[in-house]
């Protein structure tokens, strides 16, 4: 009967193509192999990050009167609601983190050479999207703290010049950080986002699998036989060590460390002290706070948001920039990749101080 | 056997799970706006919330389910390297039998 449906499936829909291709799909191995397992990492946080989210769904309610309430209901009454949330906001944690050191790892051993630059760049459209992710979801408690970090956040954009305020007014859904600002940011958290991310996500793995995993820039140059692994069994066997460790130290932290609810925000009341975005906007945060008022004529915020986005764009278009990665720029580049983690980890640091 | 297996898993999944969505017969969009319970507006009055279990059953039952997932994990895992094991033999055998021919 099994046999049967299978047939009748694969008839129809042709599956065993993608299944044979798996068979197929070979695995190099080196001393950067580590380096292909914070990829299907992201992938687990990330179906986590679905399956606790649509839980949470359930009761939370998106509105002025209702969102900090219901998060503490999910909290306080709902059977295990603590550990949901904890799981969620954790794994989002996690998952940034992984995106992170998945593009570093990627910069440094210069996996982005040709032919692997839109996979590069659809990369980095989904740590922008998980950025995203982040940056609503802190909203959705709304508690003092989150309100005031999303004021500051969506206070940015203002400073770029033409486009700012619109950019602003859009993100707020008005002025100011309102009822309607929560809606918004829960629908693109809810809705928007994730089907961004599907589609980019589906975008992205393709390519992977149309171009194979890349192999160190100095055996590619000698043209060294690689060791090389099947994908089925041998590397996904492997990939699931990975995934059961990762899943209990997350489920650990999540009982231990759980993330506290602060009183409901008051649209009226001063902002707090200690106002500070998630960890994984610290260092941005802190850049903006040590930048002077004014250069020169120009606005110090300006340059400072300007400055950033075109590290953005040359983040983005880093595949291109670094389009002779065995010679003196690529190294060039590798320096200025170790730069900026020092300088990330600096200021975060500092930012925490 | 494997068959029986699954079914045993899916239906202590089931049980782990039932609970969270049986906590009462209200729509979540009620709730925020008329239907709050006392323990929400008790919660609404304090500055800020530690979550944690919630009493001595919920407490034992989360250090026994972390006790229980991490042993089950070096369990898996230890099956898993096993498996790795085998299969990697497998696959030189056939790399050097190919290498042969």
């Amino acid at each position: 009967m099994n046999k049967r449906l299978r047939f009748w499936l694969d008839e129809r829909s042709g599956y065993s193509v993608i299944f044979h291709f798996l068979k197929e799909k070979k695995i190099p191995q080196h001393r950067h192999s580590i380096w292909y397992y914070t990829g299907s990492a992201i992938l687990l946080f990330f179906a986590i990050q679905v399956i606790t989210g649509f839980l949470l769904v359930f009761y939370y309610n998106p509105t002025l009167e209702g969102a900090n309430a219901s998060v503490a209901r999910i909290m306080t009454e709902v059977p295990l609601g603590w550990i949901i949330r904890s799981v969620h906001s954790w794994s989002a944690s996690f998952m940034i983190a992984f995106v992170f050191v998945h593009l570093l790892s990627i910069w440094i051993t210069k996996a982005y050479r040709k032919p692997r630059e839109l996979t590069w760049m659809s990369g980095v459209f989904l740590l922008f999207v998980s950025l995203a992710f982040g940056f609503t979801g802190y909203l959705l408690p709304w508690d003092d703290l989150s309100l005031s970090a999303t004021k500051v956040g969506t206070d940015i954009p203002r400073s770029i010049p033409i486009v700012g305020i619109w950019v602003t007014k859009l993100l707020r859904g008005g002025e100011d950080v309102t009822g309607d600002t929560l809606t918004r940011f829960f629908g693109f958290h809810v809705s928007i986002l994730p089907l961004f991310l599907l589609a980019i996500l589906a975008v992205h793995v393709y390519l992977i699998q149309k171009q194979g995993m890349s192999i160190p820039l100095e055996a590619e140059r000698k043209d060294e036989k690689m060791k090389e692994l099947p994908f089925w069994p041998n590397f996904v066997f492997r990939e699931m060590v990975v995934w059961l460790v990762l899943t209990g130290i997350l489920f650990s932290v999540a009982v231990f460390f759980p993330p506290s609810l602060d009183k409901a925000a008051d649209l009226m009341a001063p902002a707090p002290e200690g106002i500070r975005p998630e960890w994984y906007f610290l260092f941005l945060f802190q850049m903006l706070k040590i930048f002077p008022a004014k250069i020169l004529f120009v606005n110090g915020d300006t340059l400072a948001v300007l400055l950033i986005l075109l590290g953005i764009v040359a983040f983005f278009f880093l595949p291109l920039i670094d389009n002779k990665p065995a010679e003196r720029k690529g190294k060039i580049i590798t320096v200025i990749a170790y730069l900026f983690i020092v300088f990330a980890l600096a200021m975060t640091v500092w930012s925490l101080l | 056997m494997r068959k029986k297996k699954k079914y045993v898993a899916l239906f202590v999944l089931v049980i782990a799970f039932h609970s969270f969505f049986l906590l009462k017969p209200v729509f979540a969009q009620q709730v925020g706006q008329k239907e709050k319970t006392e323990m929400t507006q008790e919660v609404e009055s304090q500055e800020k919330i530690i979550p944690g279990p919630q009493n001595i059953t919920e407490s034992t039952g989360i250090y026994v389910f972390i006790v229980w997932m991490w042993l089950a994990i070096f369990v898996l895992i230890y099956i898993l390297i096993l498996k790795i094991k085998e299969v990697d033999r497998l696959h030189e055998i056939r790399f050097i039998s190919k290498k042969i021919k």
